[in-house]
């Protein structure tokens, strides 16, 4: 799992001209805009992919046994597998998995362990003993370790998955957001809030939230890329989507006995997972430069 | 210092304790029986009532958990569904070629990784640090099984040079077999002077090892250059600058010895990773270790397997962990007052 | 309060027409513009100013420390009548610690947080004078007594965090006169300190001064600091140089308009308290851009020649040197010496 953000967040209303800035940042590094329009791309296909595939049909297993194992030509750029289907198709149509597994799971482990943390974190006491003393048992678990048992017990498929995958991350961002609140509420506006009385409700909402955004935006973009990892390996051992779903990592798996000869069934799908997950670690990058002026070479 | 260790190990206790009971209730969610599964398809209900009652499984869900504590203790981790031997067995009969591996890729990663995070620190801005980074970047992205497949296209299929798969050529066996000494082949042809069966061994291992250094790398290379820009920014190094201290000694020694705590984390972070992205290469190049065995287990629904490699994997983990932290406070001696 | 030494031969740090500037992304700032100074043997003189006046950046650049964004020009700067401008990286590191040495404002984090004190000051010896062992062991022990360290050979084996901000500056001092340097530059040694603790260093640094004999440039914003322990002043603004004069010359009869605004901004406690004096206005952004003097646009006695001429440094009858035309002009002041 890729390393959690965890230093001081500047203040992002301080900063003006965040667009300016980020437009500046995106100019100068080259591998930045790489990213994002790797992203664009990853995300047109997952949206409208069905439309822009040249044969979405091969998607639901439909099968063409008079174009087996046919290697990349014009006709078709990314091959056929064994059942005549379009490889390009196919991984066009397995952005559209790959993104919403994503989604849903940082979705959820923000939704779930954001607020818990940050409770944890504001309040001290019991209460953040108790909720850290939980996250802690939960990440005694080497990644991917629990999301493997949950799905062993619960039975292999796409949605099983993901609800372990939900389960492994929300602790990380609990901590995250635990530490955010922790540092936030000493900071002087915040003492002084306090101190002149205003609500407690007011102050997370006007000063620590805001403030917290930055870091865990940060995260949840390469997150994003980090379960795209994760999912792919569930799937590539069979834990994850089901056959003849057009998921990347159970292509990867499917192509792996005939790796020697047909190479281009088990590659493209891996480079779809490589790029893809590439892009959002570039992008998390340039956020994490943006936000942090420390981090500026 | 003292204090520390015992801090800290009193804690990981609790930790064990915790992971053990997050196992046993993971086995208890499965929905489906285990005393059926245990004695087969053709049993008879009164058959699997008998068994039931052997496994405790009418017991109250307290007694089962302290039966479970107990058992595992005393070294009985059940038996494997699917090989009908126990399962602590199994695992510690897999687990050498697994370290072998794990020790192979992180005597790889962890110099690269540090010497290319210096580099980049030392040179920040120039071509160096660019392109360490991008190494860094996608050694993060690649995942471990892709990686592990090109590399079987690359130097078997298209150079020939390296072996698809295995540990050891099958022909071995008979021409110069390895004595077992620990189990690790490496370790043991080595330590026997078996020099042909040395070199087929690290033949074999490259692969798999460069395979699963390749996250590490990255992880490390980049958590490294971060904490040494950290750690030259600091006004020590610029007093001890100011005492016409060597450029090369304030960067390798006074500025890492900072920057290495928050590697020591990262480093923590890697081998968690291994533990777990050890399966996805063990099976990619049918590395006969607990990975593989994982992997067949829970394909299997082999659940006794299961939680008992869970179990196994969460206590490394707490190990590492443990170590990491003594490591640190070792380092830095601000720490030991936490 | 020290009086002023006799003329003496060779000056130890003898600076002409200093002048730094710093490239930032898009244009050159100007830190310094112009500076000269001249640092006896066996003088303390003050280098008294407000922030960013350039008195930091000028220390700095007696030892080469300024970063490489750093652009330095003097028509000269010599140090014990060696030039300085063109120095290797090795010769400035042969110099560093042993003819000159600087104290620091923040002791706390100018000492590395993992090493001992001990193994810091071990590791400057070893680096100039080859000292190792017993005998570095005994000097270490040596330079710490005399900077009034209670118990030294504690605070050898203690880290940073374990000492307070006294002690820790303490020991800054004795690292810098390990190596015996003839001249020590202390960036605001007192500033971060409590107001007694601050007291008991400069005694220290003074009787240090007394029994070793090397010269001090102590830069500092505070004018009490200065009548305490300087013998000379030099008075600097937006990186110029406005008034050099004996200690107490320059608190009796200040000259330049910009120090008869400083002294009188100290407030007073045993005068009936008014207002407090304050110099309308703030200090110019980027002083390279400035046609004329500097302080012209805060100066109630500015005239015409002001906003075209920048005035030189020019010697008054009582030795003072001003810059400043209606000062000069009112003295009726002899040619300038340079």
């Amino acid at each position: 799992m890729a390393a959690t953000y965890n230093q001081l967040p500047s203040v992002i209303s301080e900063r003006p001209g965040f667009a300016r800035r980020a437009a500046r940042a995106i100019a100068h590094d080259w591998l930045a805009l790489f990213g994002l329009v790797i992203i664009a791309v990853v995300v047109v296909a997952a949206l409208i992919g069905p439309l822009l595939a040249p044969s979405p049909g091969d998607g639901a297993g439909v099968i063409n046994v008079d174009e087996r194992m046919l290697p990349p030509s014009l006709a078709y750029p990314f091959g056929t597998d064994w059942l005549g289907r379009d490889m390009l198709t196919r991984v066009i149509l397995g952005a559209r998995i790959a993104l919403q597994v994503s989604l849903i799971v940082v979705g959820l482990a923000i939704l779930i362990g954001v607020p818990l943390g940050a409770i944890a974190g504001y309040r001290r006491g019991w209460l953040d003993g108790l909720i850290m003393r939980i996250t802690d048992l939960f990440l005694a678990f080497p990644p991917l370790l629990l999301a493997m048992a949950i799905v062993a017990a619960l039975g292999p498929g796409l949605q099983n998955a993901t609800l372990a995958l939900v389960v492994s991350w929300w602790p990380w961002y609990a901590r995250l957001a635990r530490g955010l609140a922790v540092s936030l509420r000493e900071w002087p506006f915040v003492d002084a809030s306090r101190a002149m009385g205003i609500r407690e409700s007011s102050i997370i909402l006007r000063h620590i939230v805001p403030n917290s955004l930055g870091p865990i935006v940060v995260q949840a973009t390469i997150d994003i890329g980090t379960v795209i990892l994760a999912a792919g390996g569930l799937a590539f051992i069979g834990l994850g989507a089901r056959p003849p779903a057009p998921d990347w990592g159970l292509m990867v798996a499917e192509g792996r006995q005939y790796i020697l000869e047909q190479w281009w069934l088990s590659t493209f799908p891996g480079l779809a997972i490589f790029f893809t997950v590439l892009a959002f670690n570039l992008v998390g990058d340039l956020l994490l430069r943006l936000l942090d002026p420390r981090q500026e070479d | 210092m003292i204090r520390f260790l015992l801090r800290r190990l009193t804690s990981s206790l609790f930790v064990l304790a915790g992971v053990s009971v997050i196992t046993f209730w993971l086995a208890r969610l499965i929905p489906s029986d285990v005393a059926a599964i245990y004695i087969g398809p053709r049993a008879r209900p009164e058959q699997i009532e008998r068994v039931r009652e052997q496994l405790g499984l009418n017991e109250g869900l307290i007694t089962q958990y302290l039966v479970y504590m107990r058992d595992m203790l005393a070294g009985d981790w059940g038996s494997s569904i699917a090989t009908k031997r126990p399962v602590l067995d199994e695992i510690l009969l897999r687990l050498p070629a697994t370290l072998e591996l794990i020790v192979a890729a992180m005597l790889i990663a962890l110099p690269v990784g540090l010497v290319l995070g210096m580099l980049s620190a030392r040179w920040q801005g120039r071509p160096i640090d660019m392109g360490v980074r991008i190494v860094s970047i996608v050694g993060v992205s690649l995942p471990a099984f892709f990686l592990g497949l090109l590399l079987q296209i690359l130097f078997f299929r298209s150079l020939d040079v390296l072996p698809l798969s295995g540990r050891v050529d099958s022909d071995l066996r008979f021409v110069s077999p390895i004595d077992t000494v620990t189990g690790v082949y490496i370790v043991d042809a080595a330590v026997t002077g078996n020099w042909s069966a040395l070199r087929d061994v690290a033949w074999h291992l490259i692969l798999p090892a460069i395979t699963l250094a390749a996250y590490p790398i990255g992880l490390i290379s980049r958590m490294t250059r971060s904490a040494m820009l950290e750690s030259l920014g600091k006004d020590y190094i610029r007093m001890a600058r100011a005492y016409g201290l060597r450029e090369r000694y304030i960067v390798s020694r006074l500025a890492l010895r900072n920057a290495m705590v928050p590697v020591l984390t990262v480093i923590g972070l890697t081998l968690a990773y291994l533990l777990t992205g050890t399966f996805f290469v063990e099976i990619v190049f049918n590395w006969p270790g607990l990975g593989t065995f994982a992997v067949r287990s829970i394909l299997a629904t082999d659940y006794p397997a299961i939680m008992g490699i869970a179990l196994f994997g969460a206590a490394a983990y707490v190990v590492i962990n443990l170590v990491v932290d003594l490591a640190q406070a070792w380092v830095d001696p601000r720490i030991r007052l936490t | 309060m020290v009086t002023p030494p006799g003329p003496v031969s060779e000056p130890v740090l003898r600076i002409r027409d200093l002048r730094v500037r710093f490239r930032t992304p898009g244009r050159r700032v100007t830190a310094v513009s112009g500076i000269d100074l001249d640092v006896g043997q066996g003088e303390i003189l003050g280098v008294v100013g407000e922030t960013g006046c350039g008195k930091t950046v000028t220390g700095l650049s007696v030892l080469g420390l300024l970063p490489d964004t750093a652009e330095v020009e003097a028509a000269e700067l010599r140090l014990l009548g060696r030039d300085l401008t063109s120095l290797t990286d090795d010769q400035w590191r042969g110099l560093r610690g042993t003819d000159v040495a600087m104290v620091f404002q923040n002791p706390t984090g100018s000492f590395n947080p993992v090493f001992t004190i001990g193994a810091q000051m071990r590791d400057v010896l070893a680096a100039h004078d080859g000292l190792k062992g017993r005998a570095a062991a005994a000097r270490i022990h040596e330079v710490l007594t005399a900077c009034a360290m209670p118990d030294p050979d504690r605070v050898i084996g203690s880290y940073p965090h374990q000492l307070s901000g006294g002690m820790l500056q303490r020991a800054m001092l004795a690292l810098a006169l390990l190596s015996r340097p003839k001249l020590l530059v202390a960036d605001e040694p007192t500033t971060a300190l409590d107001v007694t603790i601050a007291a008991q260093i400069l005694e220290l640094i003074l009787g240090l001064q007394r029994e070793m004999g090397f010269s001090v440039l102590f830069i500092t914003h505070d004018l009490g600091v200065v009548r305490r322990v300087c013998s000379r002043v030099a008075v600097l603004y937006a990186g110029r140089v406005v008034e050099t004069a004996g200690t107490a010359d320059l608190f009796r009869a200040p000259q330049h308009p910009y120090t008869r605004g400083l002294i009188a901004a100290v407030p007073r406690t045993h005068r009936a308290a008014g207002a407090l004096a304050t110099i309308r206005g703030s200090v110019p952004p980027d002083p390279g851009a400035i046609v004329g003097c500097a302080f012209r646009e805060r100066c109630e006695l500015a005239i015409e020649r002001c906003a075209t001429e920048r005035p030189e440094l020019r010697s008054l009858v009582g030795g003072q040197r001003v810059a400043c035309h209606v000062a000069t002009d009112e003295a009726g002041a002899t040619v300038a010496e340079r």
